[in-house]
């Protein structure tokens, strides 16, 4: 069940870098709560951009882009009180152990009041190991560390939640895990917008699956038009094309 | 939200490897600096009492006689300063003493001496430490502050968040000089503690008012070097140059800039040296000598060329009457021109070198060390202020001690025609127990901190500049 008015919208928006490169070009989007949306694309198609500019680390060149209908731009601060972001490398603080993370995160995210046993309750639900909650975080793997960037993302409770290639290098397992909290995040009525490479992935999970090149949305498949057509045709078709800009 | 950062920021420099390294060398070399030069300043304390001994001892059998032949010197001793503990500054280059004879004033050989070659490379004390090991340690804490998160990723993270950047940076700041700070602090209390059972007056005149300003000072230039190399790493995309631009520019404000402002102000603004100086006023004094012992033996063979025999030393002859008031007029006139013509010299000379000592001191105080080393100089009495105070303390008891014994003979010297030289003397009695003391007047803090004026505009320039440098690079920092 998705919400009426979009949680995620990009409006008309677009980035060229200082260096004339056109990294978004007029990108229109929106994303429901209770709804997955994955972005495909090689690399330098944008994806990874759109992300920085609700995040509000760089400006847009035109449009713009709205968190829980506010102008990311306008109030970039009150924009990042609805959202909560998961990197494709989860940096943490190597020296802290995962609760630390966990509670300094939670502190910025606007929860200064938890115990510890509700950080524990959030690791255990994604399934971190009860053993690495009070382990310094340098010593983790990568799937591990996945899942205490999750927890962070749950710990906040955002509307939105912005996943830039979660799954990358990720052992099946772990990804599996990893999809399964996505689902029952969706449940809550989040609204995710997770950029990756993983084409089976994005099929199984997206509820919508658009596909970038160059900056541009070229396609954009809903999971029930994806029952009938093959994603991994579309997309290297896509990616085989001509340049847009020749 | 600042709270956060700053709890932050301090948990994370106590978990790394670089704190127990830092604290471990403010515990142990702070107290050490301050237990050794503790040691030395004791010794120098023993050596000044037992020299003031003996010069008083050999004063109180003075006779007028030894004043009239011209061999008394009467030395007077600077008592070496409580808190050149922490900074040694211009403490072993004064001179230990000063000679005061009827001639003038010479001074004595400095401790400087005993020293060996290493300290010309900065003396091991507590400002030197600060200085030259604390300041380099904040400002590589500093390096990555920034651009080290960048570079882990987790600054992203952080500013996903609502979170405005003036608070990240604030709370940056605050948790990195905090975790600087704590070790400083602790080791300097210790070593204050370990000071105690030496019989050190810690809690003596305004000695606990001066270390307060001592250690507030230090932990203000901390400061500066962090808010400094939080700039650097603001304006810096990776750690590595970051830290190769704070080793340049710790260099040129640590070596470069404090030496060469003196060596440029010498050539902007040349100075006589004082052996030109001392030659000149020797020049000035025989020359009127010369002259007034000339004029007295014309006179004095005008007067009694004439006279019948003995009349010259009966003070009731005419003769007399008219000698003596000439005598005193001309010796006066002369004492007078010679005053007047060496003050001016001397007035010269000062000028020059207070501009040049000036011209140095604003060039280096584009260094915020050189404007730290001098402040903490003064507020530990071993810095410039001590050494004009010990300087007037000395032009003022050559004074007194010419009013007091060496102005209680008046010799009277008279070159008469065909060359011939005769010498009369006239004294008073003295008292050589009632003689005055020499002493050097402290300057007070609140005359350190007027004459330090400059010193500290500089050091608040260097605590708000680079802060609002680092405020406007991090507000527009590419944290991707």
């Amino acid at each position: 069940m998705t919400t009426q008015s979009p949680i995620l919208k990009a409006d008309d928006l677009s980035k060229r870098y200082e260096d004339g490169v056109l990294a978004l070009d007029h990108l229109n989007l929106d994303v429901h709560g209770g709804e997955v949306y994955c972005l495909l694309g090689a690399n330098g198609a944008g994806k990874t951009t759109t992300i920085n500019l609700f995040l509000n680390f760089i400006p847009p060149t035109t449009g713009a882009c709205y968190i829980s209908g506010i102008d990311v731009n306008k109030d970039p601060l009150e924009a990042k009180k609805h959202v909560a972001f998961v990197s494709e490398n989860v940096m943490l603080y190597g020296n802290f152990t995962a609760r630390q993370n966990l509670d300094f995160f939670a502190k910025l995210g606007g929860k200064p009041n938890l115990t510890k046993e509700q950080y524990y309750q959030v690791m255990r639900r994604v399934s971190l190991q009860e053993k690495a909650f009070e382990q310094r975080v340098k010593n983790f793997s990568k799937g591990m560390r996945q899942k205490l960037g999750i927890s962070i993302a749950i710990i906040k409770d955002a509307a939105a939640i912005l996943l830039d290639e979660p799954t990358s290098g990720l052992d099946p397992k772990a990804a599996e895990e990893f999809q399964e909290i996505l689902s029952e995040l969706r449940k809550e009525g989040k609204a995710i917008l997770m950029s990756t490479h993983d084409i089976f992935r994005a099929k199984d999970i997206g509820d919508r699956v658009g596909i970038m090149k160059e900056g541009r949305l070229v396609m954009e498949r809903t999971r029930e038009q994806l029952q009938y057509e093959d994603l991994v045709k579309i997309y290297i078709d896509y990616m085989k094309s001509e340049p847009l800009t020749a | 939200m600042i709270n956060t950062i700053v709890k932050k920021e301090l948990q994370e420099n106590i978990f790394s490897y670089r704190f127990p390294l830092f604290a471990l060398l403010c515990v142990v070399l702070i107290p050490l600096s301050m237990f050794v030069n503790n040691a030395q300043y004791a010794k120098h304390l023993r050596d000044y009492g037992e020299q003031v001994r003996l010069s008083e001892e050999s004063s109180s059998g003075l006779k007028i006689q030894d004043v009239m032949a011209g061999r008394v010197a009467i030395k007077g001793f600077r008592r070496p300063a409580l808190l050149s503990i922490f900074d040694q500054g211009f403490e072993n280059a004064l001179p230990r003493y000063y000679q005061f004879t009827q001639d003038g004033y010479t001074q004595g050989e400095s401790a400087s001496g005993d020293e060996s070659l290493l300290s010309t490379q900065g003396k091991f004390d507590f400002v030197f430490l600060v200085q030259m090991v604390i300041s380099l340690i904040g400002l590589l804490f500093a390096s990555d502050v920034i651009s080290g998160e960048k570079e882990s990723g987790t600054l992203r993270a952080m500013l996903s968040n609502r979170l405005p950047r003036d608070a990240v940076l604030i709370g940056k700041i605050g948790g990195g000089f905090a975790s600087l700070l704590a070790p400083f602090l602790a080791a300097f209390v210790l070593g204050l503690a370990l000071l105690v059972p030496s019989a050190f007056p810690l809690f003596a005149g305004d000695t606990p008012a001066r270390l307060a300003v001592l250690a507030l000072a230090s932990a203000v230039f901390i400061l500066i070097y962090y808010v400094i190399g939080t700039m650097i790493s603001a304006s810096s995309a990776k750690a590595r140059t970051s830290l190769v631009a704070i080793l340049l520019i710790w260099s040129g404000f640590q070596l470069v800039i404090p030496k060469l402002s003196d060596m440029l102000a010498a050539l902007i603004s040349p100075v006589r040296t004082e052996t030109q100086v001392s030659l000149e006023k020797s020049l000035v004094n025989n020359t009127i000598e010369t002259e007034t012992a000339k004029e007295l033996g014309r006179q004095y063979d005008l007067i009694f060329g004439s006279a019948k025999p003995g009349a010259a030393d009966d003070p009731k002859s005419p003769e007399r009457q008219k000698w003596d008031p000439l005598r005193d007029d001309i010796q006066m006139r002369a004492r007078e021109n010679k005053a007047q013509q060496i003050a001016a010299i001397e007035e010269t000379y000062a000028q020059q070198k207070r501009r040049q000592q000036n011209l140095a001191v604003d060039l280096s105080l584009i260094s915020p060390s050189a404007a730290f080393g001098r402040f903490v100089a003064d507020i530990c009495e071993t810095g410039d202020l001590a050494r004009t105070q010990y300087l007037e303390a000395v032009r003022s008891h050559q004074k007194a001690l010419d009013n007091a014994l060496f102005g209680k003979v008046k010799r009277t010297l008279m070159m008469h025609s065909g060359g011939r030289m005769s010498m009369s003397f006239q004294a008073e009695p003295v008292d050589p127990k009632n003689l005055p003391k020499f002493t050097v007047t402290p300057a007070s803090l609140a005359d350190t901190f007027k004459e330090n004026w400059r010193s500290l505009l500089a050091l608040a320039f260097w605590l708000i500049a680079p802060f609002v440098v680092a405020y406007s690079r991090f507000r527009n920092y590419d944290v991707r």
